[in-house]
């Protein structure tokens, strides 16, 4: 429980959350209420398909939904891609909402935690290339030892 | 913030809560930045900060959630309260509504939290003496009655604020001291980080080092 990036939801709330939805779901008439409350959960699970599910729906009410839960929307959009390592898309859901209210010191923080995921994710995949250069140098010593070994 | 790996014994959850506007997220920015946030604006679902402190010579990391006061997002945010050692409730001084409303956030911290949870009561705002709306005596009076813990502040001037949530973190401690809070329980808000070779330390100092990053 790091951040907003690695906190996950509990699964009580996320059932409870799922049963108001789909209840409502059932009866033909989704709030959006329900279906926000529902979608905020579903980005916070520690499944992929959860949070693409959340995705959709937070997509959903972004069309549908006046002014007042726009920034809402964007800020879980935005959430939610980074959760599932769309960076690029999390950044885009980020700088639109900064371009409405560019001194929100809440997303300018969390621009800040996604670039500092991608630069962390960049740096591991350059020090997994630099295992993988050791280990062929270890191979080569291993062998250039056999060899000696051999000849002597 | 100091360069360098930090290195905490414990980890501590706070949650803040209180009214719209009555400046949760200041007091939080006060304390993590040491600086006032003018034109805060509404906060959206929650918000997350830390600062590793040291009470009594331990450190001690503070993990805390801002959580949004407009009413859409309450349903939600009463989640983030399970689990939270400290509760800091905030109202405004000089708007009497938000602290006619306590009753209610504190009847939610209680049904919400656990018994060994300390409840901080805060008044923000109290530079603005002038617009005043709710006297130091009935706050301290309600505080006194349901034993919570108060000051007056301000995150615009920086009065109290570290009071505040360090005072928190001394009675957390003491009670972990005393043995009234129960390290293993899954929901005390406290992690104990023990100093011991091995992963775990390695652990916490990849985290430690991420905190002591420049934000």
């Amino acid at each position: 429980m790091e951040d907003v990036l690695d906190e996950v939801v509990s699964s009580d709330d996320l059932k409870k959350f799922e049963q108001v939805y789909n209840d409502q779901l059932y009866k033909g008439e989704v709030t959006h209420k329900a279906q926000f409350e529902y979608a905020w959960c579903l980005v916070r699970s520690k499944y992929s398909a959860d949070i693409r599910k959340g995705i959709i729906l937070l997509e959903g009410l972004f069309q549908s939904d006046n002014a007042e839960g726009k920034r809402d929307y964007l800020y879980y959009l935005a959430i939610g891609n980074a959760r599932i390592k769309e960076y690029s898309k999390a950044l885009h859901y980020v700088r639109a909402f900064l371009q409405i209210e560019p001194g929100n010191q809440q997303v300018q923080h969390l621009e800040t935690l996604i670039k500092k995921r991608m630069e962390k994710e960049g740096l591991i995949g350059i020090a997994m290339a630099g295992g993988a250069v050791l280990a062929i140098g270890g191979l080569v010593g291993l062998g250039l030892a056999l060899a000696k070994g051999r000849s002597s | 913030m100091s360069a360098g790996p930090y290195n905490y014994s414990y980890i501590f959850k706070y949650i803040i809560i209180g009214d719209m506007g009555v400046g949760k997220s200041c007091l939080l920015h006060q304390f993590t930045e040491k600086k006032f946030m003018a034109d805060c604006p509404h906060t959206i679902g929650v918000e997350f900060g830390t600062r590793i402190i040291d009470v009594s010579g331990q450190k001690i990391k503070l993990q805390i959630w801002d959580t949004a006061g407009q009413e859409r997002f309450r349903a939600v945010t009463r989640s983030y309260y399970r689990g939270a050692a400290g509760a800091l409730m905030v109202y405004d001084t000089t708007r009497r509504s938000t602290y006619n409303h306590l009753s209610s956030w504190l009847t939610d911290t209680r049904n919400l939290t656990n018994p060994s949870t300390v409840i901080f009561l805060i008044g923000n705002k109290c530079d603005l003496e002038a617009q005043r709306d709710v006297t130091y005596e009935e706050a301290k009076q309600f505080a006194d009655e349901n034993g919570l813990m108060f000051v007056e502040a301000s995150a615009r001037t920086g009065e109290n604020v570290e009071e505040a949530f360090l005072e928190t973190a001394k009675k957390i401690y003491q009670s972990i001291q005393d043995g009234r809070l129960d390290l293993n329980a899954a929901e005390s808000g406290v992690q104990h980080k023990p100093a011991q070779p091995g992963r775990n330390t390695q652990l916490n100092d990849q985290q430690a080092n991420k905190d002591s990053c420049a934000c």
